[in-house]
């Protein structure tokens, strides 16, 4: 199961069911989320989707689930395909190293890695927006009045989504035919 | 090669795979790719339906919380069609006295803009971008460029079809930029954006005021028509301060937006808009006047 694991079988049922909830929380994130929480501030949780599968997963599979929300994500709403696709594959990748050091049953391992991820998924944005059309302000600025809120934010909503999707994995509703 | 060395192939081919797949698709004039506008197409509906679903929920959230506060907006509301009413009664008869004048001098009549009507149907939920989604697409007759507007003044412009719906680069995001000028003094001059603090999200700025520019607070924006994209005398905002610039040699102007970019829900794309030759024709003379 170690190797070849974007071909395996038993995991691409998973992949299609990420593809499922990826599309379902970008249209609620880009409708619904956007007209009821109109302030400056708003959870992003797709990323703690990706965050909390990549902690769960492992690196590799991790890289993949990054892959595909960042992708719809772009198609859904960014600027240039890849953007958003960027942005999720280094928060993703590290969240599954994370795993390796810190027990997946226990939830303070994912509340750090999506502090630490949103962070990270923002300063790639941050340095993609940078190279290709230019920044206003420092990154100081927006680590203050941006990140460091949506981070918290993030944070708490984890707290009732990562045992959501641990219990998911448990009773291995990711792999439906191999119940 | 050994397992980790793959690996950081891989990795690194798929980042400059991304960066150039940015770098192509990042510019704002580029149309839809195939993949896009499968998606946006078909998925165009349920966005709809969800936008529709938020709407109403912050509705009947912001009724049940705030009746205070509506039942005082309710009692301005009533002060304010009052003293509308008056306004109306004294604009029909400045209007006729508009068309005689405009008759007596010959002038061609302004060109009426096609107002198409759209719903928003989603908004990017990231903080990098300004844009919507709105539900008409070239099946509709919406091109590239085409300006957006509100009752309230410009939004922004049409820079993304695909069938059924568009993306709308909003006035607030930091890759537009409107040619604009002073209603009152016909200064010209170029609206930005403004993010020098966070009360100010969302807010524009007008640069390239000459020193001796003829603004003041409360002065009217409106855009220019210079550019060819938004047409003419679309009101962009309101000054609320003026400053001069980094260098101290020329002005600029912090202007409050008149379309309120947190809650746009139903739009118009103007399909029409005055040529040039129109825009000569116009009176403030021709465009190189603006210069």
């Amino acid at each position: 199961m170690e190797q070849e694991f974007w071909a395996n079988k038993y995991y691409l049922s998973s992949y299609l069911i990420v593809v499922f909830i990826t599309v379902l929380i970008l249209v609620f994130q880009g409708s619904f989320l956007a007209f009821t929480l109109t302030g400056n501030i708003r959870p992003d949780l797709l990323l703690i989707l990706v965050i909390c599968l990549a902690f769960l997963w492992g690196e590799e599979r991790g890289v993949v689930v990054g892959f595909i929300a960042g992708i719809f994500q772009d198609i859904f709403y960014g600027p240039a395909l890849g953007f958003y696709t960027l942005s999720m594959l280094l928060p993703a990748y590290l969240a599954g190293l994370g795993s390796r050091v810190i027990y997946t049953d226990q939830v303070i391992g994912p509340l750090l890695a999506v502090f630490l991820g949103t962070i990270l998924h923002e300063a790639v944005s941050f340095f993609l927006v940078e190279l290709f059309w230019g920044n206003e302000f420092p990154l100081s600025y927006y680590m203050e009045t941006m990140f460091l809120p949506v981070a918290a934010y993030n944070l708490v909503l984890t707290i009732l989504i990562y045992p959501l999707l641990f219990r998911a994995e448990q009773a291995k509703l990711f792999y439906p035919s191999f119940k | 090669m050994n397992r980790t060395t793959q690996k950081v192939l891989v990795v690194l081919g798929l980042i400059i795979l991304l960066l150039s797949l940015v770098y192509f698709t990042g510019d704002i004039t580029s149309r839809y790719t195939f993949a896009e506008d499968l998606v946006l197409t078909g998925l165009s509906p349920v966005q709809g339906f969800f936008s529709q679903l938020g709407t109403r929920t912050y509705h009947f959230f912001y009724g049940m919380f705030d009746y205070h506060r509506l039942h005082e907006e309710k009692k301005e509301i009533r002060d304010e069609l009052a003293r509308r009413d008056n306004l109306q009664h004294q604009l029909l008869e400045l209007q006729k006295e508009n068309y005689r004048l405009r008759e007596m001098l010959d002038f061609k009549e302004r060109t009426e803009y096609e107002l198409l009507p759209a719903e928003v149907i989603a908004r990017d939920p990231g903080y990098w971008f300004e844009t919507i989604t709105i539900n008409k697409g070239y099946a509709d007759g919406v091109e590239q460029d085409m300006a957006v507007v509100t009752s309230e003044g410009l939004a922004g412009n049409i820079y993304f079809v695909s069938r059924n719906s568009s993306k709308v680069l909003l006035l607030t995001d930091s890759r537009r930029a409107v040619s604009a000028l002073v209603q009152r003094s016909r200064e010209p001059g170029t609206v930005g954006v403004v993010e020098g603090y966070p009360e100010m999200k969302g807010y524009l700025r007008m640069i390239n005021l000459p020193p001796e520019a003829n603004i003041q607070p409360g002065d009217t924006i409106i855009s220019s028509g210079l550019g060819g994209v938004f047409p003419k005398g679309l009101v962009v905002g309101s000054v609320l301060e003026i400053d001069k610039d980094h260098y101290g040699l020329l002005q600029r102007a912090i202007v409050k937006p008149a379309v309120d970019f947190n809650r746009l829900e139903e739009v118009f794309i103007v399909k029409e808009t005055p040529s040039a030759k129109d825009l000569d024709e116009l009176p403030g003379g021709d465009v190189s006047d603006y210069y």
